[in-house]
């Protein structure tokens, strides 16, 4: 189990807000931070690596106290054991991708990881190339093996996939959940986008105004009643058209496009952009084998 | 969507199958879903629950006597139909509440269906999605 309480007065744009959560969070879980810029997510993942001085706090992983401000307890950052992806990709151009990840090793570390990691994340034919010779996907690759080369306990991510196209997006969460499964890693991850939030992770925290709002899996957080439809997608409005006497709703599901039949007093409360809950019934759909 | 409430009256499970009976008024809907109250809090005898079906899966048929395997049948009047196309939209009030019905122009035109006649509106259970 993972205990995190934070306290901060933070200075946000629109004056000051009073950053306040406590959490916990089972060991092996993928845990996404949701909510509007400004709300306090990247501060708490700053705390928790100790890039960032609490108010009040303790965060207790395990058995091991990081962090207890009641009795003057604050673990340096080199002593907790956590990894760090951010947006930017932070890797050192002079080094070539396998000299980035060896950087990292603690003192005495064995080096069996590098060549683990360069396994585990395919980075095999980029090893001996230097930063400037990969694409942006390549380089939030070697970014994810460069954190986890001293093992942590707890991989945070702040929107490391925001800068990426989308087919590239979707290949980094794929290895994201990759490791985090073989590596039975704590993940921490900083997302706005809903389709990834579903796709990667087991928890969902909303975060509004430095507080949680919210916490559960994304179906229940995300959709405000239950229904009973089986065949259930969370999706975006992209295109509202009216047709003949009823309406043909274009919603993006994930990376695909579908449309749905809507009547006026659906497309009342609705407008382009919106996040809406798609569901049928179980007994609707058909399945046809692919040959 | 059509969306109703009413109350919870019996839930026969099979496996993750169930049917649920829910009282709208005096009348009573049949509810086919794949949850059971194992797996769905809110499937609980007494509890209030909406039920809503999509205006195309409506059937609707003439007069009050229709002998088809269709649990789901409520008679009422037709309040308004707005003709289109292909697609036409009959609202018919009912004991329940008001019902929109989509269906085909061509059909429409054929049954010769006219405002303030009586029709019976009807749902297959397996169309019905219930909601707290």
């Amino acid at each position: 189990m993972i205990q995190i309480a934070l306290q901060k007065n933070l200075i946000a744009a629109n004056g000051d807000m009073l950053l306040d959560i406590d959490i916990k969070i089972k060991e092996g879980e993928f845990v996404t931070l949701y909510g509007d810029s400004g709300a306090g997510k990247t501060s708490i993942l700053k705390m928790i690596a100790g890039l960032m001085p609490a108010d009040n706090g303790l965060i207790k992983v395990r058995d091991k106290i990081w962090l207890d401000t009641k009795n003057n307890i604050c673990l340096k950052t080199q002593q907790r054991r956590i990894g760090y992806v951010f947006q930017e990709y932070a890797l050192f151009p002079n080094m070539t991708v396998k000299e980035n990840l060896l950087f990292a090793l603690e003192k005495g570390q064995d080096k069996q990881i590098i060549t683990e990691l360069i396994e585990l994340i395919e980075l095999g034919e980029l090893k001996d190339r230097k930063p400037e010779m990969l694409s942006g996907g390549q380089k939030q690759r070697v970014a994810l093996a460069r954190a986890l080369v001293r093992k942590p306990e707890i991989l945070m991510l702040d929107e490391p996939l925001s800068a990426l196209d989308h087919a590239m997006r979707s290949k980094l969460q794929d290895y994201i959940l990759k490791v985090h499964k073989q590596l039975n890693l704590t993940t921490l991850l900083i997302s706005h986008e809903m389709g990834e939030v579903l796709k990667m992770c087991d928890k969902v925290l909303v975060i509004e105004k430095g507080r949680i709002t919210r916490y559960g899996n994304p179906i229940d957080v995300f959709t405000s009643k239950q229904v009973s439809g089986k065949f259930q997608f969370l999706g975006e409005i992209v295109e509202i058209e009216k047709e003949d006497i009823i309406y043909i709703v274009t919603v993006l599901i994930g990376a695909n496009f579908v449309k749905i039949v809507a009547d006026t007093s659906d497309i009342k409360t609705m407008k382009v952009g919106d996040k809406i809950v798609v569901a049928s019934k179980a007994f609707n759909p058909l399945l046809q084998k692919i040959n | 969507m059509n969306t109703l409430e009413g109350e919870i009256k019996s839930i026969h499970t099979n496996g993750s199958l169930s049917l649920i009976k829910i009282k709208v008024k005096e009348l009573l809907f049949s509810a086919l879903v794949v949850e059971t109250p194992d797996t769905a809090s809110y499937l609980k005898k007494g509890n209030s629950i909406k039920i809503i079906f999509k205006e195309t899966e409506v059937i609707i048929g003439k007069g009050k006597e229709h002998p088809l395997s269709i649990p789901n049948k409520i008679v009422g009047h037709i309040s308004m139909i707005e003709k289109g196309e292909i697609l036409s939209k009959i609202i018919v009030n009912t004991l329940v509440g008001e019902l929109i019905a989509i269906i085909t122009s061509e059909v429409m035109n054929e049954m010769v269906l006219e405002v303030n006649e009586e029709v019976t509106i009807m749902i297959k259970t397996s169309e019905i999605m219930l909601s707290k």
